[in-house]
């Protein structure tokens, strides 16, 4: 429990999306279904398990403006309930042999996540599409799971990262879907309603924005045989899909503070950015973790190291379908707080003035490339990465693209970018802490 | 491990012991008396590469509680080859992963690497196992950063604040009931010379495991193994824990007030390590009524009666001496710790005169079969695993751990669940949220 830089896992798990492997080979079998499914299979053949991941593009971002938390309470409730069984009935029936069937929303998407050893995969597989396509919803559960998101969000309010997190995004994206919390707030979602769930079910979750990996101890033939006869029948319907409109950078930035009684103020940064399909993306990428990346970075060396201010701190990129997010954050002893914002924004302010060193940017790439075989080392990795690339549009060759397009990237490219995006006064800002 | 935040802990339930057969494991212990496992895994070019001591907070004295945590920080400072910062920033540069953590029982440092890397990772572990330099001025700035790391994890954390008090009027007189990461005048106090006694005493080969898991050939690597850690002298054999906890005569019982926005209940019994004839059932009893959401305390607390949003347990198959059984529950809002208090006992009770149903019992052992199935997907979780087993006993105890599952029955269950479970051998911890 006590690792001295687990925060640079967290920070390495946020960062799979930019992932891919190592290998020039297609990392997947990829095909199109009759009903607009997208199918993707990758064999992973040494250990008898299956990893699947069902993604359906009906995320919070889809939530009705008055109906905040719907997506978040329907991907919930899609487990507690179907045509065959009962909630109990489902969660006896995976659990009896040993595996997993998960489902919840994010901003983007409704996701489904199974894992049974390979003899179970029929069993595991009857399950996820009853959730998917079968869901009923009983009125009984919807009541309950509700009451329960409503205590989440109470309990999370003594979070300091959790509060701090929904300020900021109200901060940078006024007046579109992303400022609001997945979760909703208390009163809304005590005002969602059965029908508003069976609605947002049937109208935004469907087979034409659905991606569904397969992957493990599984021949493609095998994969496309089972999907195909439990989800090809979905129907799509003949309307067009909901869009979203992109965000874009608020007018202005704003700060806020929220007082807790800690003894820790947590400081959060951030600002809209760009995602993998804007060129400068890549550089940013660097940027980022010439900053706060690792261990070796500016903001850990100088706030944690040299000073001694922070267990924590980092920045990231945080790319999503609808726009993406840089953050810079830190904790840090309350009475040091204005010290370390200062930090913070004369660092930012540094990358934006003077090229990266040689050395910097070096290291900066070699990792970034280097640590892709890493963070596709398990067959359920592999399934998230799928279905992420295939969401966003990336592309199955986008491990290949990553590779090549960081180790074009030149200190030149990154101050470039940094000028762009790192100016200090770009930022909203939270505090939290600093007493009652 | 002592994981006390509910997350953390279901997080180890569902990642708990076990065994596939610790088949091609290629065992060695070299003349220093370093204990060497290496196991190939060749579906991707890369390996974790693990040093783990047999040290943690358990071989702490009062007044000097979080060294072993402290110390774990101060090895990335650096040794005269590799100067402060080297360590991390060379892992990096070749596209490396690394971290460490400290338990009650050991240290653990990894690094999860591109395979053709290995020689690096061998170079930079064997000369910090010998060579720390423990540079009083970064000792100073580290301590800064270890009292920031209690404060996110204890101080402002009602959870993490609560977990600590349980276990320290717990225990009285074994170590188990010191907090991993120290009491904060500890770690204000704690003397660079202390640090490096402790060093000394206890980074010694022959108080380490060096386990690696990936794509490497064993003869191979072992020789390489042998060459670079082979010149490190053996030690001195460190003191050995002798403390045991004495019989508890009655319930203990501590409430705090916190900020927070709901209350946390958490209960505590003493239970033997996994030497004892018990510790399965204890394993199966654990995942029965706390592994999953058709497990008792989920099934009934939190999803039909809704008094709970959060409920759970879990025993520490893997400490080295006797340790804590852990329940914990969060209210719903309205209802109270008490009310969640004696629902838990109420099913430690029923577990004493009823048994558990076929049904529970076979989904208990197939989730734990099947979680050491899931483990060996990952090259840094089999890795994690075989240095586990060895720390509380030998490697091969992977081989033998479903069969001792598979053959735990109802009865057993009564039967520890009596045993071990009675009222007065309790711990209590009531935290309410302050106005």
């Amino acid at each position: 429990m006590t690792s001295p830089r687990v925060v640079r896992l967290v920070v390495l798990l946020l960062g799979v999306l930019s992932a891919s492997t190592a290998s020039g080979e297609p990392i997947a079998h990829r095909e199109v279904l009759p009903n607009g499914i997208v199918l993707l299979v990758a064999e992973r053949p040494a250990v008898p398990i299956v990893a699947v991941r069902v993604l359906s593009r009906a995320g919070a971002a889809f939530d009705p403006s008055d109906r905040a938390g719907l997506a978040n309470l329907t991907g919930a409730l899609l487990t507690r309930g179907t045509a065959k069984r009962t909630g109990p009935e489902l969660d006896s029936a995976i659990e009896f042999v040993g595996g997993s069937l998960e489902a919840g929303a994010g901003r983007d998407s409704i996701t489904v996540s199974l894992a049974v050893q390979k003899k179970d995969m029929a069993l595991g597989l009857d399950l996820m599409s009853e959730v998917m396509l079968s869901p009923t919803f009983p009125q009984a559960e919807v009541a309950r799971k509700i009451s329960e998101i409503r205590a989440a969000i109470k309990r999370s309010d003594e979070d300091p990262n959790a509060i701090a997190g929904r300020v900021l995004s109200r901060l940078m994206f006024p007046g579109h879907p992303y400022g609001v919390p997945v979760e909703g707030t208390q009163e809304s979602v005590g005002r969602l309603t059965r029908d508003d769930v069976v609605k947002f079910q049937q109208e935004v979750m469907r087979p034409d924005t659905t991606v569904i990996a397969v992957v493990g101890a599984v021949t493609v033939a095998e994969a496309r045989r089972e999907i195909i006869g439990r989800f090809g029948a979905w129907a799509r319907p003949t309307s067009a899909p909901r869009s979203i409109t992109e965000a874009t950078a608020p007018p202005a930035p704003g700060e806020e503070t929220v007082k807790r009684e800690l003894t820790q103020a947590t400081l959060m940064f951030g600002r809209p950015a760009i995602r993998q399909t804007d060129p400068d993306y890549f550089p940013l990428v660097v940027a980022s973790y010439v900053l706060g990346g690792g261990s070796a970075s500016r903001l850990y060396s100088r706030v944690r190291e040299e000073s001694g201010l922070a267990y924590a701190v980092y920045s990231w990129v945080q790319p999503s379908r609808y726009g993406s997010a840089l953050f810079v954050t830190s904790q840090t002893r309350t009475t040091e707080a204005p010290k370390v914002i200062v930090m913070i924004r004369e660092e930012l302010a540094r990358m934006t003035r003077e090229p990266v060193a040689d050395k910097e940017l070096a290291l900066a790439k070699q990792y970034l490339i280097g640590s892709f075989p890493l963070r596709l080392d398990t067959s359920g990795k592999v399934a998230d990465f799928l279905v992420a690339i295939e969401d966003l549009g990336l592309g199955l060759d986008y491990a290949d693209r990553y590779r090549e397009r960081i180790g074009r990237v030149t200190a030149l490219d990154v101050q470039r970018v940094a000028a762009k995006f790192f100016p200090p006064a770009a930022f909203s800002r939270v505090v939290v802490g600093e007493g009652k | 491990m002592r994981l006390v935040t509910p997350l953390l802990l279901i997080a180890a339930l569902l990642v708990p012991t076990g065994a596939h057969a610790a088949d091609r494991v290629v065992a060695a212990t070299l003349d220093n008396g370093l204990r060497v496992l290496l196991l190939e895994d060749h579906r991707s070019p890369i390996v974790s590469f693990q040093v783990w001591y047999r040290v943690g907070s358990r071989n702490e004295q009062r007044g000097a509680t979080g060294i072993a945590h402290f110390l774990e920080h101060l090895m990335f400072k650096g040794t005269p080859t590799h100067g402060p910062k080297q360590f991390a920033r060379l892992v990096e540069e070749n596209g490396g992963q690394d971290n460490a953590f400290t338990s009650q029982d050991v240290t653990s440092y990894f690094v999860n690497i591109a395979a053709d890397k290995l020689d690096l990772v061998i170079e930079l572990e064997a000369d910090r196992m010998q060579n720390l330099t423990l540079d009083p001025k970064e000792i100073v700035s580290e301590r800064e950063v270890v009292i920031e790391e209690r404060r996110t994890r204890t101080e402002d954390d009602p959870g993490g604040f609560l977990g600590e008090e349980v276990g320290s009027i717990a225990f009285k007189a074994h170590p188990y009931g010191y907090p991993i990461i120290g009491w904060m005048e500890d770690i204000k106090r704690i003397a660079p010379d202390e640090i490096r006694a402790f060093y000394k005493t206890y980074y010694v080969p022959n108080n380490a495991i060096v386990v690696a898991v990936g794509d490497f050939k064993a003869p191979e690597t072992l020789e390489k193994v042998r060459r670079r850690f082979g010149r490190i002298p053996r030690g001195r054999v460190p003191p050995p824990v002798v403390a045991v906890e004495p019989s508890q005569n009655g319930e203990r019982r501590v409430a705090v007030k916190k900020q927070a926005e709901l209350p946390i209940v958490y209960l505590a019994w003493h239970v033997p390590s996994q030497r004892s004839n018990d510790a399965p059932a204890l394993e199966v009893l654990s995942t029965i009524l706390a592994g999953g959401r058709a497990s008792r305390l989920y099934r009934d607390l939190v999803y039909q009666r809704q008094l709970a949003l959060e409920a759970g347990g879990d025993y520490s198959y893997f400490a080295i001496d006797p340790n804590l059984f852990w329940f914990w529950a969060t209210p719903m809002p309205g209802q109270t710790a008490e009310t969640l208090e004696k629902e838990l006992i109420a099913h430690m009770d029923r577990l004493k005169s009823e048994p558990v149903t076929e049904e529970e019992l076979a989904r208990a052992k197939n989730q734990i079969e099947a979680a050491m199935v899931f483990q060996e997907d990952s090259i840094h979780r089999r890795a994690s695993l075989l240095a586990r087993f060895e720390v509380i006993g030998g490697f091969t105890l992977k081989d033998s751990f479903i069969a001792r599952i598979r053959a735990v029955t109802a009865a057993d269950l009564t039967r520890v669940a009596s045993t071990w479970f009675a009222p007065d051998k309790k711990s209590i911890g009531i935290l309410q949220p302050k106005e």
